[in-house]
């Protein structure tokens, strides 16, 4: 198994190569502005993970994703607040709450799929919403929701990292984590069980697979990407806003994971450069940033249409083929 | 030995079974029956994928229909479907593997036992080719492979030969007649290829409208009269 497990494919090597490209690249490149974009945009991408995976290899549909975000970053921020612990006690806390709140929101999935479950996650979406937007984020006041009218008190971000540059490449590290962690089940039993599920449950009964263990497992799976996601965005703004946890960001963040690719590591970093680099990028030329979401349209009919395995596909597809080209040429 | 017990399947008013009995001593035995006699439905029950309204199932003297499906399974339950249930982006050898998964033990030996029954199957040279890469005889062997590892007691196979040449069918039917010598199990097979029945079946069962008409060797069991009745069809068309 170990063989296995540690096996570098193509497509992993390139996925290394560019996580070492943005730890030594990225923080180099601009002002705090922009770090704090890279950083966000690392966040959906260890999110956008979670929905990915459980889209390309169980066929479930999870519109909550971000939600649970939002679930992470409150925990963290409550944990700040509440004791003197070390941002990755936070972080570890946070992303475990989440993750048992993912097993929760199984619940409905044991007995749901495709559409129905869909709805049910959307549900739950708008639930946090309102929850949010009700009693916000805690930002250093008294009482179990923390919240107080005025100036935030400081948020402790990871000790290694205390500036920007540093802490992006934290969540880099993070994200390649994320990632790694994913693709460690995908290679051993979970991820077995996970593809006989996705072909179909009574065939994964039949090979003696825990149908009902495995679904809850990967929603927990997601629900930690999510958690960590979140509290890690928690470090990098200091303090949350509830418009970032809108259902409407779930949809869209699931939505752009299938425009990326949902079947490899490319498809979620797409999914966040989409989401929050590119309407950084439009209203820093002087345009509208609305203009991304036409883009995104633009993006899901172009997927819908040509490229079933999303973008990330087709950039690997096209690499195969110049590779071969290369070869053919020598 | 295998024993069917009064076995009572309902869908809301339909009797989908009505009362099985069997006991199954043969290594390969079969299931035949036209169509809608609940072959499928009876398969469905042993394998729990239907839950009996009652009677008794038993698989190495124990009755098992108060397990759910993945837990007979781990017992022993080996179960085949119509369509072969292939995991498109597993390799060969990934989706057998599966199958010994929830048990305990070194990677190792299960790797040997993996490799082991895919040479029986002959799809060592396939091993690591993914399951969107086969063929439909490969999926099927692939399947039967599945059906091997992990000491099965019992194999069900629904149709195994549906949509099948002939000699993929002969080459099917020397497996089926060798899963008990391999593994110890007995072998269940349902299909339509009564010729399929008569090589590889020692006895069979015959269904007709959820009712056990006839059990017995397999020879004397085709011959029966009441079974020529059901199966072909005795009624003169008006």
């Amino acid at each position: 198994m170990g063989g296995s497990l540690l096996r570098i494919t193509p497509s992993g090597a390139c996925g290394l190569i560019f996580a070492a490209a943005a730890f030594l690249v990225l923080p180099a490149l601009a002002g705090s502005y922009w770090m704090s974009v890279f950083i966000s945009a690392g966040c959906f991408a260890m999110a956008a993970s979670g929905v990915a995976f459980m889209y390309s290899r169980l066929g479930m549909v999870s519109l909550t994703q971000v939600g649970l975000m939002g679930i992470g970053g409150w925990v963290a921020l409550r944990l700040n607040y509440l004791a003197p612990f070390p941002f990755e006690v936070n972080l570890v806390l946070a992303a475990l709450a989440t993750m048992v709140f993912g097993w929760l929101l199984a619940l409905p999935a044991l007995r749901m799929r495709g559409l129905y479950l869909a709805l049910v996650t959307l549900m739950a979406a708008g639930g946090l919403e309102i929850v949010f937007s009700t009693f916000q984020f805690p930002n250093g006041g008294t009482g179990f929701w923390g919240v107080k009218v005025g100036s935030t008190e400081p948020f402790r971000g990871p000790a290694l990292a205390q500036t920007p540059q540093a802490l992006l490449r934290y969540v880099v590290v993070m994200v390649t984590l994320g990632f790694l962690l994913i693709e460690a089940h995908r290679r051993s039993a979970p991820g077995r069980a996970w593809a006989m599920i996705r072909r179909s449950e009574a065939a994964a009964m039949a090979a003696g697979v825990n149908v009902t263990l495995y679904k809850t497992w990967a929603f927990g799976i997601a629900g930690l990407l999510a958690g960590a996601a979140g509290a890690l965005l928690a470090a990098s703004l200091g303090l949350l806003d509830d418009g970032t946890f809108r259902s409407s960001e779930s949809i869209m963040l699931f939505a752009l994971a299938v425009v990326g690719g949902a079947g490899s590591w490319l498809g979620p970093v797409i999914a966040a450069v989409l989401l929050r680099v590119l309407p950084a990028l439009l209203s820093s030329v002087g345009v509208n940033a609305n203009l991304a979401y036409v883009i995104f349209g633009l993006g899901l009919l172009h997927a819908l249409i040509t490229a079933p395995n999303g973008i990330a596909g087709q950039v690997f597809d096209a690499a195969r083929a110049l590779s071969a080209r290369v070869r053919g040429a020598k | 030995m295998i024993v069917l017990e009064d076995l009572v399947v309902r869908f809301g008013g339909v009797i989908a079974l009505n009362g099985v009995s069997a006991r199954f001593t043969a290594p390969v035995g079969g299931i035949i029956g036209p169509n809608g006699a609940g072959k499928t439905t009876l398969m469905n029950a042993v394998s729990g994928f239907v839950t009996a309204a009652g009677g008794r199932v038993e698989m190495n003297g124990a009755d098992i229909l108060a397990l759910p499906a993945h837990r007979r399974a781990q017992a022993g339950l080996r179960r085949s479907f119509q369509r072969e249930q292939i995991a498109d982006d597993l390799t060969v050898f990934e989706n057998v593997l599966v199958q010994l998964d929830h048990r305990i033990g070194r990677a190792a030996g299960k790797r040997a036992e993996v490799a082991h029954v895919l040479a029986l199957v002959g799809l060592s040279d396939r091993a690591e080719a993914r399951g969107a890469q086969l063929s439909g005889f490969e999926r099927r062997l692939t399947d039967v492979a599945r059906c091997m590892v992990g000491q099965p007691a019992l194999v069900l196979m629904d149709e195994p030969a549906g949509g099948m040449t002939s000699d993929e069918t002969q080459r099917l039917g020397d497996l089926i007649l060798g899963i008990h010598g391999h593994t110890g199990a007995q072998t269940i097979v349902i299909d339509h290829d009564v010729d399929l029945i008569a090589r590889v079946c020692r006895e069979t069962l015959v269904l007709d409208f959820g009712r056990a008409i006839a059990f017995g060797p397999t020879a004397e069991v085709l011959a029966d009269a009441r079974v020529k009745a059901a199966y072909l069809g005795a009624e003169e068309i008006p």
